[in-house]
């Protein structure tokens, strides 16, 4: 029992949450409106999205290095999906399907550079995310476009709806809630119990050892490239969704907060190392952040500066603490040599 | 290190890689040359080139040097915007010699920027990209604060910056041509460039070789603070106003820049006069590509990227040629 607590206590996650509880009961002590019903719902509801782009970023840090380009993957399979939707008249699953299938590809582009030809997946993923933009922009002149009506008709169902009683403010959740929860627990099972999933934290780890124990590398690192542009489609369908309107402006600029949050919650950029627990709490984190500060009575003109800072700090601290785990091992190196 | 004392003893004054894209600027300049000659190769048309090309130029050539050192610097783009709104702000104040006290503030803004950058960077061990990424938050952040999310304006104090031209060549443009080739200079021929590029290839080589690998890298990130600093203050005389998020887009161009200038990503490799000739390449293509309307501005973006790619692919390819040659 001692050791577990030990090894929680270790743990990043256990940080961002300790940090999560203390800013949740400051802001309930400043305003009294944290824990309410309709606040809580509202965060789980704005943190959908990001939290399924914060899969794509944690598959990427934990495999190969960062990805930055499934924002505009996300406009493009979404748009293109929309677009086809529209024009067929399609029902919700071809939509998705079709939104899957855009992104897979992708994706292909992504793992090939970065697998073939050993690029720095950073610049990679700039490019094709550039890509990206000049097609949806420049090919298709993408605009504010509407819902095929079927998926308009599901946009509109929400699960769960909460009324505040003293403030008469209600909030609802949408469907979309769902495809994220299916989402991370087919990654939990994929990651944990399946091979695939072992090796793509084996590949981040160290890829000889990996090679050498007989995983194949670059069909892995590949296939979580396509598995991303997947995922990433599926964000921005859920992203259109839940706007009600497909609008093409508004996806791009979302990477670096994400990233950000899946470094808070303890994933290493050099891989190897990263969980869904702690992809979950730093995007919970700086949603809270973001969505809160009026709550918390700083002006809207300082939310930048407090993201920035709580980058800075919780990076720093992480990468303290990782400098610090592997100090011991450089000491007893030398002592050999 | 072979490498590079080989391509020292080579006589020809540029590496291959520049020769290359020399190559291409002058394979552009006939095309477009001949292609629409009436309406391209004027002056004006050249000057306006010249005049555009100097802000993301100077964030491209501090981009470069973060590189080598083995790092990225995402945040250059904001700290122009903070700097460029900390003159404005100061312009705007209007005290006695207060021109020269914010163009001296946007150099020292950029300054303290890039050295924040550095020391996240160096003594805090945070990946570069993480720690700019975080800044650019922060800068931004503080630009906003500062601007009260507004359009900073100024009434055309430092204009000449941008409009004068000296024998035609409008200032801008020299101020990025003086800014090259110092730059080209300090690190071919300075211990620091030297210092920089073993750092960028081995920073556990250049700790044992009894570098301060930390001075140095928090040197890097000062000098492309410094560089966007200039840059501010050239788009704030140029738009006469500033504002936190202008140009966000620059921060692709200038990784792109640096990537065709032949700036190895990793680090260690690649000479700061390919990313001029990059810089100046891709806004010819730019301006010639306006001169069509019935291509969108988008259709850049889609070139950008494209060319990225290709670019790296390259550039593997021919060193792998060169590899095999040697064998």
């Amino acid at each position: 029992m001692d050791k577990k607590i030990k090894k929680v206590v270790k743990q990043t996650e256990f940080y961002i949450l300790c940090i999560i509880i203390v800013f949740a009961v400051i802001i309930q002590i400043r305003s009294g409106q944290f824990f309410t019903s309709n606040n809580l719902m509202d965060l789980v509801r704005s943190m959908i999205v990001p939290g399924i782009y914060a899969l794509c970023a944690l598959l990427s840090f934990v495999s190969t290095g960062a990805d930055v380009s499934f924002p505009l993957i996300a406009a493009l399979s979404a748009y293109i999906a929309v677009l086809a939707g529209n024009t067929w008249s399609l029902g919700v699953v071809p939509v998705f399907l079709i939104a899957v299938i855009t992104g897979c590809l992708i994706g292909c582009i992504n793992g090939f550079f970065i697998v073939r030809y050993r690029f720095n997946s950073l610049i990679v993923t700039l490019g094709t995310s550039s890509i990206c933009s000049g097609i949806l922009f420049g090919a298709f002149e993408a605009g504010r476009t509407e819902l095929p009506e079927k998926l308009y008709a599901l946009s509109k169902v929400n699960i769960a709806t909460v009324k505040n009683e003293s403030s008469g403010l209600g909030s609802a959740l949408p469907g979309t809630f769902i495809i994220m929860i299916v989402l991370y627990a087919a990654a939990y099972f994929i990651l944990n119990y399946t091979m695939v999933g072992r090796s793509v934290y084996a590949l981040g780890g160290d890829e000889i050892s990996a090679e050498r124990a007989g995983i194949n590398v670059k069909k892995v690192r590949f296939g979580v490239y396509v598995v991303n542009g997947g995922i990433a489609a599926i964000a921005g369908l859920c992203y259109a969704m839940m706007s009600y309107f497909y609008m093409p402006n508004e996806y791009a600029g979302a990477e670096m907060l994400v990233i950000a949050a899946v470094i808070l919650g303890g994933t290493r950029m050099s891989g190897g190392i990263g969980t869904l627990k702690g992809c979950l709490l730093g995007t919970f984190l700086l949603t809270m952040v973001s969505n809160s500060l009026i709550l918390f009575g700083i002006s809207v003109y300082w939310e930048k500066v407090v993201v920035g800072a709580i980058i800075i700090i919780g990076t720093a601290i992480s990468a303290m603490q990782a400098q610090r785990a592997s100090n011991p091992f450089a000491v007893r190196r030398k002592k050999e040599a | 290190m072979d490498k590079t004392i080989g391509q020292k003893k080579k006589t020809l004054p540029f590496d291959e890689n520049v020769r290359r894209l020399m190559i291409i600027l002058v394979v552009l300049l006939i095309v477009t040359g001949v292609t629409k000659s009436a309406s391209f190769v004027n002056l004006s048309n050249f000057q306006s080139i010249g005049k555009q090309l100097t802000e993301y130029g100077l964030m491209s050539l501090g981009m470069g040097i973060c590189m080598i050192s083995g790092g990225i610097d995402l945040s250059t783009v904001y700290v122009a915007n903070l700097s460029g709104i900390c003159a404005g702000l100061i312009f705007q104040m209007n005290l006695p010699g207060n021109v020269a006290v914010g163009c001296l503030a946007a150099l020292c803004v950029g300054l303290l920027c890039g050295a924040f950058n550095g020391v996240l960077i160096s003594y805090f061990h945070i990946p570069p990209m993480l720690a700019t990424l975080g800044s650019y938050e922060l800068f931004m952040g503080i630009s906003v604060v500062l601007s009260g999310g507004s359009t900073v304006s100024t009434q055309g104090q430092i204009e000449l910056l941008s409009s004068l031209t000296l024998l035609n060549i409008p200032l801008p443009f020299l101020i990025f041509i003086i800014c090259t080739v110092a730059l080209v200079c300090l690190m071919g021929k300075t211990k620091f460039g030297t210092r920089t590029y073993l750092a960028g290839t081995s920073e556990k080589a250049a700790r044992f070789a009894g570098i301060h690998v930390n001075t140095t890298v928090i040197k890097c990130y000062m000098l492309s603070g410094l560089l966007a600093g200039i840059a501010g203050l050239i788009s704030l005389s140029r738009l006469n106003s500033a504002k936190a998020d202008f140009g966000t887009s620059y921060t692709m161009q200038t990784i792109l820049v640096a990537v065709l200038g032949g700036i190895n990503p990793n680090g260690g490799a690649g000479r700061l006069s390919g990313i001029a000739f990059a810089v100046v390449i891709l806004q010819l293509l730019s301006s010639y590509l306006n001169q069509f309307p019935t291509i969108s501005n988008y259709y850049r973006d889609l070139i950008w990227g494209a060319a990225l790619l290709l670019v790296l692919v390259f550039n593997v390819k021919i060193s792998q040629k060169s590899g095999k040659k040697k064998d």
